[in-house]
């Protein structure tokens, strides 16, 4: 006798198997976020907490420093997926055409997403350093001494500075990932799209960007994800400076909650909140954006 | 030509690539008053002995200690739950199964901002702030919801011809997981494990607010240890990245396939 | 019987001892770097000890930017320490009544301005062992080297500075050296003490409470003073990263400036054994004034501050040994014992006159710049609170000195953010 059937569902071994997880999430995910809900509408203080209604929320569309942090992490988020991902397909592209030592590069290019943000941070502000570093050290050295700049320290450019450090260490990424998807594709329609020197840009847009669409969109999303949560890079480079000008809402959230004289974690828990919210509207709008109705079948 | 192009700019990514590591790996054998002199010369006299300098004098080998502790058993434990809720989701059918499932997949997406603080709260309650237990579990909780969406998808693909054919042999439901399930999996297990790893080793931010004390330290924190307060040591600190940095290599020399697959699972579709 | 009086002995023993338990006191203090300060507190920790026997301190040495992490979540966790190194600006202390009150302490042999500066609400919290001012030390043979010779009143006018800087750029020297990578405060000094000296006590004190407006044309002078120092090179090219310690040693070892601006405390670093940071053995170290700037209300107008003071646990459990040990401190002998041996200023009344010691000479030096000065009691950002201080912060300690943005941009930005237009 063949028992199936979701009538008979052993629903003490079920229980066995999600209490684990699920106390874990209750206690460690669930919980906290609710308790930063309720903080948001308090003044959190080390001996009393204070009902304080609507007023941090009030206070917090006045702060223009969140709005600006708002706008630096959007900026990035939305920038820097699309200069990867470009960057990673034209890579892929390049390795698809049987480069020999196809190996090698690929695991070349993958090592920077290995590394920690706090390694990857400490390395670039050398590589930016006015005197010595890297970046301008190769501009003296090209007879570009007059393009020099404070890469870092200057308002001005200290965000796309950033940036490009996300788009070093992510290219290499995006590259494994669509190289994988292209050998997924059925070869007849590849090899009509192989790199020759006439009409290759109308090939790629046309044939495979199309069939490799579903990734391409998972990954813009992943990296746009990714952006919205960043803070190690930003905290060992810049901390937020200069003049703002790399502030991202998870630094100035640490500022307010941990850095500020103030002992209050209230307000920082409102930036919390509305943050949360602006990232699982973003989400849901991207994803949205971007729902392949029709699935390729090949 | 089109050919020689190619390779020039293949190339050139890659000295962009890796150039930075290899700089840092050279100054990590480098005393600090050498590479004033001369940032990028290659080394002359390899200073090997910084290394154990690093190790022993300056408490690396406590957030070594403190990063493995935690790491591993984080991953372990996670695994475990993960796994079991995985299978859970992925072999039995009852009506609020895709609810729980979107319940915890969509922590995916949950900005750290969002809890970090009353963790913190949490843990000075219940006095587990400063620990590595604390930073355990809390790590445990913030892998988890990709440790179950990376196994369910893989337990789901699994042909069910098997499960029903255990059940007739007389299986418990526990040992058609252990028995049936985990092994089949090994694979995504192995890369779930990895991913955490690699992941979790670099972790900085919740280990920056929920640790203060500089013997719980872990080694992303612990780097910092050299940026002190007088003239930046660039020698060390390269010789504390490259020992930060050393696992990492390792396991991406052994495993690199499982690696990359691993870190990229889920991406391709 | 033999056996009772033996127990009963032990007994009587057991008691004697737990009535002479020892009583510990935890101690968390900044300066884990500055050697002579933290020799100095330890030394005051051991003559207490051997004054108070049953009574014994603890003290932990820590950076001060790793302390106050840790304070901050030991005092809400309740795991703080009973006595701990504060400074004046850190109000949101007291605002938690988190601190002690320190009445009882012996005020009398306190400078009244410096326990003003510590009281809250009526109250005194901390002890004001550290007072500085800001000065500008400099390497006397590079001075000569350029051809400048400071006069006698020690003070340099506006255009003299910007000379000093000219000349310095042109043998590839840096004129001042001067650092903000891990402190919110030294690039500030560079216009506050300008701004002091424009506008004098009243009008300064105006200002930072938000009652004068930064596009009063004496503020905007002396903004244009100051931007024209720093485009004339004054300013290190790695200002902004430069940090505390790496900027005396830019100054007195490598590369070498010919000016320092630095607070009083500057000999806690630089006295130290060179190869813990201090200045090489024949350093010929010269103090000056701040510059003048035209138009000023009073040059003679400088900033003392109070610095590291120590402060105790409202919820300490020894209350009595806490308030002992700072009254330990609050006395002149200490008061000339940190004089002699650290080298500044302190809040502890001290017979500054007649300082002895190897250092006397230097400390000498120290007093002449402050011949005839009127203070100006603490720093902006002890004065300032919430968003004008973040503000005043990233414009001033940051922005403004490094030249990125304009002396408009910068008044614009101080009245925004104390709700000016």
């Amino acid at each position: 006798m063949i028992r199936t059937g979701v009538d008979r569902q052993p629903w003490g071994a079920i229980l066995a198997f999600l209490l684990p997880a699920f106390t874990v999430y209750t206690a460690l995910t669930a919980y906290p976020v609710l308790r930063t809900f309720w903080n948001s509408f308090h003044k959190v203080l080390p001996r009393n907490e204070e009902y304080l209604g609507l007023a941090n929320y009030a206070a917090l569309v006045q702060d223009e420093i969140f709005w600006r942090a708002v706008r630096n992490t959007f900026t990035w988020a939305c920038i820097s997926p699309l200069a990867e991902v470009s960057i990673g397909l034209l890579l892929a592209l390049a390795l698809y055409a049987r480069v020999p030592g196809m190996r090698f590069f690929r695991v070349a290019w993958f090592t920077p997403v290995l590394m920690s943000y706090v390694v990857v941070g400490i390395i670039w502000v050398w590589i930016y350093n006015y005197d010595w570093g890297a970046a301008n050290a190769l501009l003296r050295w090209l007879g570009l001494g007059s393009l020099v700049q404070a890469w870092i320290g200057d308002p001005k450019i200290a965000l796309p500075s950033l940036v490009f450090i996300t788009t070093w260490m992510w290219s290499g990424f995006n590259m494994v990932v669509l190289l994988a998807a292209l050998h997924s594709l059925p070869s007849e329609v590849i090899e009509a799209a192989e790199l020759d020197n006439c009409g290759w840009g109308a090939k790629l847009w046309h044939i495979i960007v199309p069939l490799i669409k579903p990734t391409l969109l998972n990954l813009l999303v992943l990296s746009f994800i990714g952006k919205m949560k960043i803070f190690d890079l930003v905290w060992i480079t810049t901390k937020g400076g200069p003049l703002w000008s790399t502030e991202t809402v998870s630094t100035y959230l640490y500022k307010r909650a941990f850095e500020w004289t103030s002992f209050d974690l209230g307000y920082p828990s409102t930036i919390a909140t509305v943050w949360f919210v602006i990232v699982l509207a973003a989400v849901l709008a991207l994803t949205w954006l971007f729902r392949t109705r029709d699935r390729l079948e090949y | 030509m089109g050919r020689i192009l190619l390779f020039a700019v293949l190339g050139l990514f890659t000295a962009f690539a890796a150039g930075p590591f290899l700089w840092v790996a050279t100054m990590s054998v480098r005393t600090t008053t050498e590479i004033s002199l001369d940032h990028y010369a290659w080394p002359e006299k390899w200073h090997w002995d910084k290394f154990p300098a690093a190790w022993f004098n300056s408490n690396y080998n406590v957030y070594f200690e403190n990063s493995l502790l935690v790491v591993l058993s984080a991953v372990a434990v996670l695994t475990v739950v993960g796994a079991m809720a995985a299978h859970c989701f992925a072999r039995y059918r009852w009506r609020t199964n895709r609810l729980l499932y979107f319940v915890i997949f969509s922590a995916i997406i949950f900005p750290p901002q969002i809890t970090i603080i009353s963790l913190f709260q949490i843990l000075v309650q219940y006095g587990l702030y400063n620990s590595l237990v604390g930073l355990s579990l809390v790590y445990i909780a913030v892998q988890l919801p990709l440790t179950v969406y990376i196994l369910e998808s893989f337990f789901a693909r699994i042909p069910s011809d098997l499960f029903d054919a255990a059940r007739i042999d007389g299986y418990s439901e526990w040992q058609i997981f252990w028995k049936v399930s985990l092994p089949i999996a090994l694979p995504a297990l192995a890369t779930t494990v990895i991913l955490n790893t690699i992941l979790l080793w670099n972790e900085f931010l919740y280990a920056v607010v929920l640790i203060t004390d500089d013997a719980k330290r872990t080694l992303p924190l612990g780097i910092q240890r050299f940026m002190g307060d007088q003239l930046e040591d660039v020698g060390m600190i390269a010789t504390g990245l490259m020992i930060a940095i050393v696992p990492v290599v390792l396991i991406y020399a052994f495993f690199s396939e499982k690696l990359i697959q691993g870190m990229t699972a889920g991406a391709v579709k | 019987m033999y056996t009772m009086r033996l127990v009963l002995s032990l007994l009587i023993l057991c008691f004697a001892s737990s009535a002479l338990a020892q009583v510990k006191l935890t101690l968390w203090s900044h300066w884990a770097a500055e050697k002579i300060k933290r020799d100095f507190v330890e030394d005051a920790i051991k003559r207490f000890d051997a004054a108070n026997p049953g009574v014994k301190i603890e003290a932990q040495w820590y950076e001060k930017t790793a302390l106050y992490a840790a304070l901050k979540t030991a005092l809400r966790a309740g795991t703080a320490p009973d006595l701990f190194y504060a400074e004046p600006d850190q109000v949101e202390y007291m605002d938690n009544a988190l601190l002690l009150d320190l009445s009882p302490l012996n005020w009398g042999a306190i400078e009244p301005w410096a326990k003003d500066i510590w009281s809250y609400k009526g109250k005194p919290y901390g002890l004001p062992l550290e007072a500085w001012t800001v000065e500008v030390y400099y390497n006397k043979k590079l001075m000569a080297d350029l051809g400048v010779k400071v006069p006698a009143s020690l003070q340099l006018d506006a255009q003299a500075t910007t000379d000093v800087a000219k000349r310095a750029r042109a043998k590839n020297l840096t004129p001042m050296a001067l650092g903000v990578g891990d402190r919110p405060f030294p690039g500030a000094h560079l216009t506050h003490e300008a701004l002091l000296k424009k506008l004098g006590v009243q009008g300064y004190d105006d200002l930072l409470q938000g009652k004068l407006s930064w596009s009063d044309p004496r503020v905007v002078e002396t903004l244009r003073v100051v931007r024209s120092w720093v485009d004339a090179g004054l300013l290190p090219t790695t200002f902004t990263t430069l940090k505390l310690g790496e900027a005396h040693g830019y100054f007195h070892t490598n590369p070498g400036a010919v000016m320092f601006l630095n607070g009083s405390w500057y000999t806690s670093r630089a006295f130290n054994p060179t190869d813990k940071g201090g200045q090489p053995a024949n350093f010929q170290l010269g103090i000056m004034k701040f510059p003048s700037v035209p138009g000023a209300a009073c040059n003679e107008c400088r900033t003392i501050a109070v610095g590291g003071s120590y402060v105790a646990n409202a919820a300490t459990k020894q209350p009595k040994q806490v308030i002992a040990f700072l009254n330990s401190l609050a006395n002149p002998e200490m008061g000339n014992r940190w004089l002699e041996n650290v080298l500044v200023q302190t809040g502890i009344k001290a017979d500054y006159a007649n300082i002895g010691g190897p250092h006397a000479g230097y400390f000498r030096e120290l007093g002449a710049t402050s011949q005839g000065a009127k203070y100006y009691f603490g720093l902006p950002i002890q004065k300032m609170q919430g968003k004008p201080k973040e503000v005043f912060t990233q414009v001033f300690n940051n922005a403004f000195p490094a030249g990125t943005i304009s002396v408009d941009e910068a008044v614009t930005l101080m009245n925004a953010a104390y709700g000016k237009n």
